[in-house]
């Protein structure tokens, strides 16, 4: 039970932390619009082709935009060496790993759920018709970013190039479960429901996020304290 | 130092070495200290100190050998809880208020009640006018009073101190020193590190000197030491 | 003893993969190698998930040495599989690339320990470098089912035999021969390398 409280008060802190500077939060949204607009210019919105791979789109504007929150994720620890603070706390690394994953899972969320409609209304997308299971598309995919996204910002926070390496790192990773997000929600996004074929991708992202969550749960400490 | 019963020891550290690859910053280092004692670590820059102050407060591991505070191992969260740690940065957060911090320090140290315990410590090194300011806005000697404040918090039984004295304003100084004065009659355990050798020699009951990773001198404390800080170099050190 | 080992492994490869080349002469070339190569990158990437498990186990450097000599020895297997398959490919169908699930799967399971060497570049400090890569290996590791399954639903056409016939399985042994001594070249070199670190820092320390 102290394991879940500290987890919260960790997601707190960052949450707080985050929404009183917004520079992630604000950074991110804008470049998923950009990148919506780039899309728009490189793919005819008003084709019915377009319309069939408009949700693969999506998601690469959604890990584009969640890598400059993840970045932050432990980056914000360095000023001050508050990670220090954090590691000498008596809470177990796993615990703050997941206080900050699941700040991160919220705040990638959130922008996601922004960029959404104006993806609808760019691409003339019935998305709101399979809204519940989109939705349950989104917090799968997302959680397996945030998780491995924040991993790799542990790895790579005293790194020099960062900024690149944290994508570079989490992205082929991604790969299972990016693709099967994209399948999913290319249909989903046009208002067809999850066929039997598709289902497995359901499945597997499901596994993903489960194999990945306790394995970096276990590692973390590894990464944290050596 | 073996007079020492060995529950009564607060400190531990038993055959440890550090390897960076095949590098041993630290060399089979066995050093002890009692509660109620205040260990000054001296020694070069690049000697070891800090490395070994962070591997006994738990942010690293040793390669061999074992520390162990009252005990516990560093990385146990019941061992974290009675210990405290200053380093080189203050680690409280610029975004948030002072008693936004204390109080985010308070939580995870499970404190029964994070926001008057604190209060309490910013009255007592001085904040209490600023509770609510942004940390970002503070001075630089109110940024060290908050740090502080911070590792005192929860009552540590062991205090890990980094060059605590350095880059310290002449208030922040006289906090620390009664604090800790306060906390060695109190019968907690203080090491520290330091370059500062008269500020700490008159607090410190004990002496290590570091070398190139290893201990060259450990004992108690003598008037020589205090009256010059350069005797224990000059007698046990390289130099 | 060491050293005549390797010449022993190598020379039996260079034999070996003579022989099969000659008895195989009829048949087209860029089928003989596919499997071998792939399959001694498989290998070797089982053999970098031990070596990192191990070395988070014992934090013996040597499984880090181990572990990243294998890894780069996988990845040129890798590539030469990749590159051959594309041959093959090219042979069936007169295309150089067509999404086929293998060869896709393939590609990614490179990137993830491309990104492996990327991490072991980028840490400066040695134990950190073999902590972090050893725990990079195991999520590099579990993801390969994962990209394999969900490829293959992608994309379920291979257009590539698998085919274990006899000079294949010899070829395979060759392969796993040449790997073995790339990597025991390659974990010397990491060896040497570790010395010379600790060498240096000793020197500036002093």
């Amino acid at each position: 039970m102290r394991f879940f409280r500290q987890v919260w008060v960790v997601t707190v802190k960052d949450l707080r932390a985050e929404l009183r500077t917004k520079e992630a939060i604000n950074s991110s949204l804008a470049f998923a619009l950009v990148i919506l607009l780039m899309f728009s210019f490189a793919f005819d919105p008003g084709a019915d082709t377009t319309r069939d791979i408009a949700g693969g789109l999506l998601w690469i504007v959604f890990a584009f935009a969640g890598t400059l929150v993840l970045n932050r994720s432990f980056a914000r620890e360095l000023p001050n060496d508050c990670l220090d603070g954090l590691i000498a706390a008596p809470v177990s690394g796993a615990a703050l790993f997941l206080g900050k994953a699941f700040a991160n899972f919220l705040l990638v969320l959130a922008v996601q759920l922004v960029s959404l409609p104006i993806f609808g209304v760019f691409y003339n997308v019935p998305w709101t018709k399979q809204f519940p299971e989109l939705f349950l598309v989104l917090v799968l995919g997302t959680w397996g970013l945030t998780v491995v996204g924040t991993v790799s910002s542990a790895l790579t926070v005293n790194i020099r190039l960062r900024e690149l390496m944290l994508p570079m790192l989490t992205y082929p990773i991604m790969f299972p479960a990016l693709l099967g997000a994209m399948e999913l929600t290319a249909g989903l996004v046009t208002g067809q429901p999850i066929d039997a074929e598709k289902s497995g991708f359901l499945k597997m992202m499901v596994g993903f996020d489960i194999i990945y969550t306790a394995v970096s749960l276990v590692l973390v400490e590894t990464i944290l304290v050596g | 130092m073996s007079a020492v019963a060995r529950d009564a020891v607060a400190i531990d550290i038993d055959g440890v070495w550090k390897f960076y690859g095949d590098y041993p910053a630290l060399r089979d280092i066995r050093l002890e200290a009692a509660p109620g004692t205040c260990l000054a670590l001296i020694g070069r820059n690049g000697a070891g100190k800090t490395t070994l102050l962070r591997v006994i407060a738990g942010f690293s591991r040793p390669g061999r050998g074992h520390i162990r505070i009252f005990g516990g191992e560093p990385r146990d969260t019941e061992t974290r809880r009675k210990m405290g740690f200053i380093g080189h940065g203050i680690s409280v957060y610029d975004e948030l208020s002072a008693i936004e911090n204390l109080t985010l320090y308070g939580k995870l140290y499970g404190l029964l009640d994070p926001e008057r315990s604190a209060r309490e410590w910013l009255e007592r090194t001085g904040l209490a006018r600023v509770a609510n300011g942004l940390v970002r806005e503070f001075s630089r000697g109110m940024r060290q009073r908050l740090a502080v404040a911070r590792a005192f918090l929860h009552e540590p039984q062991v205090l890990l101190l980094d060059e605590p004295f350095t880059a310290l304003d002449d208030k922040a100084i006289a906090v620390l020193q009664r604090l800790l004065r306060e906390a060695l009659a109190a019968g907690k355990t203080v090491v520290m590190s330091t370059h500062q050798l008269r500020e700490a020699l008159e607090l410190a009951s004990h002496v290590a000197l570091l070398t190139r990773g290893q201990v060259a001198f450990h004992g108690p404390s003598t008037p020589e030491m205090v009256a010059d800080p350069g005797y224990v170099y000059a007698r046990y050190g390289e130099g | 003893m060491r050293d005549r080992l390797l010449y022993i492994a190598g020379g039996l490869a260079i034999v070996l993969i003579a022989y099969n080349l000659a008895q195989t002469a009829a048949q087209p070339r860029e089928a003989l190698f596919y499997i071998p190569l792939a399959g001694t990158a498989a290998l070797a990437a089982f053999t970098a998930l031990a070596a990192s498990l191990l070395f988070l186990g014992s934090r013996n450097f040597q499984f880090d040495s181990l572990a990243v000599a294998v890894t780069e020895a996988g990845l040129a297997f890798s590539a030469a599989s990749i590159v051959n398959g594309c041959f093959l490919l090219h042979a069936a169908t007169g295309r150089w690339w067509n999404w086929d699930s293998r060869l896709t799967a393939a590609l990614v399971c490179w990137l993830l320990y491309a990104t492996y060497l990327m991490l072991r570049h980028a840490v400066q400090d040695p134990t950190e470098r073999a902590a972090f890569s050893a725990v990079w290996s195991i999520f590099a590791f579990l993801d390969i089912p994962m990209v394999a399954a969900t490829i293959k639903w992608w994309r379920s056409v291979s257009s590539l035999r698998t085919d274990w016939s006899g000079a294949r399985l010899w070829n395979l042994v060759a392969m796993i021969l040449v790997g073995i001594l790339l990597t025991v070249v390659r974990m010397r070199q990491e060896e040497a390398r570790r010395e010379l670190d600790s060498l240096r820092r000793i020197t500036h320390a002093i």
